[in-house]
């Protein structure tokens, strides 16, 4: 525990207390995944661009406009498994090893643990959604728009994922459970789910449920911030996310808040 | 041990003995997995079909061809996805709990246990490979032409990436290594090999590695018995894929035949 803490014992709240808990549990958190982040950050990379090398290998020789969706659906491809699938995945082994309880006892205020969980998997996912982005740009030869809009944009995309991911591994006290919830939306988001690709190939239900749902308006909103005049209604979608989040947070908020 | 054992204690050998330990084997290995079995079953299938109908999202309009490929490729990896992934994955983590020597203490052939677990493989594959079919044809027009070679070939298939995969896993020590190479084997066939999509459309020098390594030709003798005209020179694949058949047997003969 870093000496700022304990020159408070007594008063156990307010931005220093915050923050100081948020620097000791970034810290907490960073060590005791030592051993897997930077074997799993690798992979991650790998995976960003193989994914990014694959999808060309299935559609053969593609027209610009294809390629350019696909490049810029690379980065939202990579955001989203991390958030949505390891940090429940993560939570779920704190659960098995019986040291979740432990991680509670932990004398720093709930949204702390909230914030370095997705500190931690944003800046593991950053990489690789970089990564991707580049091998697809320089293998189809793309030139991408690149504007500011992308820092809120990958941010906020994150944030849904992280938020998702937390609220997920909090609520369901099964691991076994997780794990299938977590194999499921990875499933859906892989191979179902209009970011590589554009909502017009999708069946007409299909693409009403994915007006609501959070992924497509992910890949909007990072598509936006890369190319110009290939998403109309970014607005939109950001509102839309908007929500998905004041959501995930009311979920992980419940979650947090029960007593037991 | 079942009744009909004792009369034939004294006699380990003979083709009795062995087809009584085969049967042994093949109720061993359904017992032991009836946890993961349903569960695996499962996966092939939602996989299968999945990667059938998620490729018209991808394509919009897809052509012809690649939806002759992806249909009958789908149906090569559901059948090889088990030995080639899961089955090593099951070793190393008998090699983990410590329960591999016991297995081997068991007072059976060796060929026994091998084609028991084969006998298992082809069990879980097919039904896999009906549901991927059957989607295939109702969600795209596909040209087949079904010969009776798609007996061999599937078998063949299927002996050869079970024994690979039982090669890799007995000869490799440590269980971490074995999981690592199928993680990334699993990646290697579906977005690095050329049996979902025409190996034209990968890079040249892949497209020739692949004419020696046992994927391609699994993919090409398969697909030459379900459709006409599209492989050519599928006499190569066989003697191919026959010859990896042979050498994994070969491995795994070695090193499970050494006394320890």
């Amino acid at each position: 525990m870093p000496p700022a803490v304990l020159a408070h014992p007594l008063l156990r709240r307010g931005p220093g207390y915050w923050l100081a808990g948020y620097r000791a549990m970034l810290r907490f958190d960073l060590a005791s995944s030592r051993s897997w982040l930077a074997t799993f950050g690798v992979v991650q990379i790998l995976m960003g661009a193989g994914m990014a090398i694959i999808y060309g290998f299935y559609l053969g020789s593609m027209p610009r406009e294809t390629a350019t969706f696909l490049a810029t659906g690379a980065p939202t491809l990579a955001l989203i498994p991390l958030g949505m699938a390891m940090l429940p995945s993560a939570i779920a082994v704190h659960k098995i090893e019986g040291t979740y309880d432990f991680m509670w006892s932990l004398p720093v205020p709930r949204t702390v643990t909230a914030a370095s969980s997705f500190t931690i998997f944003t800046l593991l996912a950053l990489p690789g959604a970089a990564v991707s982005l580049g091998v697809a740009a320089w293998r189809y030869d793309l030139e991408l728009h690149l504007s500011l809009w992308v820092v809120p944009a990958m941010l906020l995309v994150s944030l849904i994922a992280t938020s998702v991911g937390f609220g997920v591994g909090h609520v369901v006290p099964d691991p076994g459970i997780t794990n299938v919830i977590v194999n499921l939306i990875i499933f859906a988001v892989l191979m179902f789910s209009p970011i590589a690709f554009p909502i017009e190939n999708f069946p007409g239900w299909l693409a009403a449920a994915h007006r609501v749902l959070p992924f497509w308006h992910m890949a909007n909103v990072v598509r936006a911030a890369l190319t110009e005049g290939l998403v109309s209604s970014v607005g939109n979608s950001y509102l839309v996310l908007g929500a998905w989040t004041l959501a995930t947070w009311l979920l992980a908020g419940w979650a947090l808040r029960r007593h037991r | 041990m079942t009744a009909a054992s004792p009369p034939i204690v004294d006699l380990r050998s003979g083709p009795g003995y062995w087809w009584h330990s085969y049967r042994l084997m093949v109720r061993w290995e359904l017992t032991a997995l009836r946890v993961v079995l349903p569960v695996a079953a499962m996966v092939q299938i939602l996989a299968g079909a999945g990667f059938v109908l998620s490729l018209g999202l991808f394509f919009g309009q897809v052509p012809p061809r690649a939806a002759l490929f992806v249909s009958t490729g789908v149906l090569v990896i559901t059948l090889v996805t088990i030995g080639l992934v899961l089955g090593p994955q099951l070793i190393a983590q008998q090699k983990a709990e410590q329960t591999y020597e016991f297995l081997w203490s068991l007072p059976v052939p060796r060929t026994t246990a091998a084609l028991a677990w084969v006998t298992t493989n082809l069990i879980l594959g097919l039904p896999g490979m009906a549901v991927a079919l059957v989607v295939a044809l109702l969600r795209y027009d596909l040209d087949l032409h079904v010969s009776p070679a798609v007996l061999p070939a599937v078998l063949l298939t299927l002996f050869t990436g079970t024994m690979i995969g039982y090669a890799v896993a007995h000869a490799l020590g440590n269980p971490l290594l074995i999981a690592a190479i199928t993680q990334l084997l699993i990646f290697v066939i579906i977005g690095f090999s050329p049996i979902n999509f025409p190996a034209d459309q990968l890079p040249g020098w892949l497209a020739a590695v692949h004419r020696w390594l046992p994927l391609a030709p699994m993919a090409d003798t398969v697909r030459a018995a379900l459709t006409e005209g599209v492989v050519t020179n599928v006499i190569r694949s066989y003697l191919v894929l026959g010859a990896w058949a042979a050498a994994s047997v070969g491995v795994t003969a070695l090193v499970l035949g050494r006394r320890r």
